[in-house]
């Protein structure tokens, strides 16, 4: 992460609607859309040749249920953070597969944007600004690092 | 308990039965649970039951989840197409119209995000329901000076009621929001949900400019056909400034 420069992001999502407009929501929160990818081989493949900053994941790929195995890969990997976004958060691993949280779909388009932006902060100063915004779930790994002795609210 | 079985015997009769159906394997598809013949319960026939019945039931389970995955995927559709759709509209008054129904989706899909997370999937809680639409739309429509303020108590209302009630209290938050307050007038919102007996009252109370011509028609529409189909009433009041909408609702277990 260079420190003046914007996050690099990189969206994991196998419907095209969506990551067009995760896209725009990534784009007018100040950080770079740098990759799609649309099932787990191709989510890995650019992660490592790109390294983004963040992943946005989503569970059920176009080869499966192979979010969870990507996003713990790009997590061990790549050095980025993972943030899932998916209909299935009683589904994930307790560690959340090495990811910092998750967004529950149907998410809002404001959700989104408040998550980008704390998370850009948490990113920045490795440290939470606060309690995460409505909608966003911190894994208990992240809510440790990030929240320090901060009690935050699911 | 089965007189014509001693449990000596138990044995010879199930391997019986297995010889035979090696010839007439179960059909696994057709979703049929079938009991155990009186004559073969053995402790083996029971366990093996036992066995199937878990199946059957983790099967219905997976499809009760990839239902659920299915809805909520294609509520995101429907709000992303929307979305995609608003941002090509330059003219914000032709766009107006569009943001409204993205907003209706998204209380609709508010309340999908919640129901599988209830224990009782008959019943939802109104109130926890209430946080999570009014603080998205106080943080999508809100501004400066319009302070929007919870009072909420837990309140269980029938899950077949969930939508009807979600497009109620959004079209009352955003009307409050957006008509209430013109010019930059500052004032608040105020969201109350309520138990009273068995009645639900959802409240919204705003401080804002008042008069009922202001209120646009489409939005009261909805409110007064969902009020009628959940069997509730509504009342609107002066509130000096502002105005006061309750909306009462019968939600005992009964119905």
């Amino acid at each position: 992460m260079i420190l003046d420069q914007p996050l690099n992001v990189l969206i994991v999502e196998d419907e095209m609607l969506l990551a067009v407009e995760l896209s725009f929501l990534v784009q007018e929160a100040g950080l770079r859309d740098v990759g799609h990818a649309m099932s787990s081989e191709e989510a890995v493949r650019l992660a490592r040749a790109l390294t983004p900053d963040l992943a946005l994941v989503d569970v059920h790929l176009n080869d499966g249920p192979t979010g969870v195995e990507a996003a713990r890969l790009i997590a061990e990997d790549c050095g980025g953070v993972v943030l899932f976004m998916t209909a299935n958060v009683m589904r994930l691993p307790d560690d959340f597969a090495g990811a910092c949280g998750v967004i529950g779909k149907p998410y809002s388009e404001n959700a989104v944007k408040r998550a980008l932006a704390y998370l850009e902060c948490c990113l920045r100063n490795d440290h939470a600004p606060g309690p995460p915004p409505l909608g966003l779930i911190l894994s208990p790994a992240f809510r440790l690092r990030w929240g320090g002795g901060v009690e935050l609210a699911g | 308990m089965e007189p014509g079985c001693p449990p000596q015997g138990s044995q010879g009769p199930e391997d019986d039965e297995e010889g035979m159906s090696k010839g007439d394997p179960p059909d696994p598809d057709d979703g049929l649970v079938r009991l155990p013949e009186p004559a073969a319960s053995g402790s083996a026939d029971i366990a093996r039951y036992a066995q199937e019945l878990e199946a059957a039931l983790r099967q219905r389970t997976a499809l009760l989840h990839e239902i659920d995955h299915r809805v909520k995927n294609n509520l995101q559709l429907i709000s992303s197409l929307l979305v995609l759709q608003c941002r090509r509209i330059e003219n914000p008054e032709a766009r107006a119209p569009l943001r409204s129904m993205l907003e209706r989706v998204n209380a609709v899909a508010t309340v999908h995000r919640r129901l599988f997370k209830s224990t009782d999937p008959e019943r939802f809680d109104v109130a926890e329901f209430a946080r999570d639409l009014v603080t998205d739309l106080s943080q999508s429509l809100g501004r400066e000076g319009v302070a929007v303020r919870l009072d909420l108590q837990a309140v269980n209302a029938p899950a077949n009621h969930a939508a009807a009630l979600a497009l109620i209290l959004n079209e009352l938050v955003v009307n409050a929001l957006k008509h209430g307050f013109p010019d930059g007038r500052a004032g608040a919102v105020t969201v109350t949900v309520r138990p009273h007996g068995e009645t639900l009252e959802i409240e919204v109370l705003d401080n804002g400019v008042g008069g009922l011509e202001a209120q646009p028609a489409f939005g009261l529409t909805i409110v007064k056909m969902l009020s009628q189909q959940v069997r509730g009433q509504g009342e609107v009041q002066d509130a000096q400034p502002g105005r006061r909408v309750i909306v009462r609702v019968p939600v005992a277990e009964t119905e």
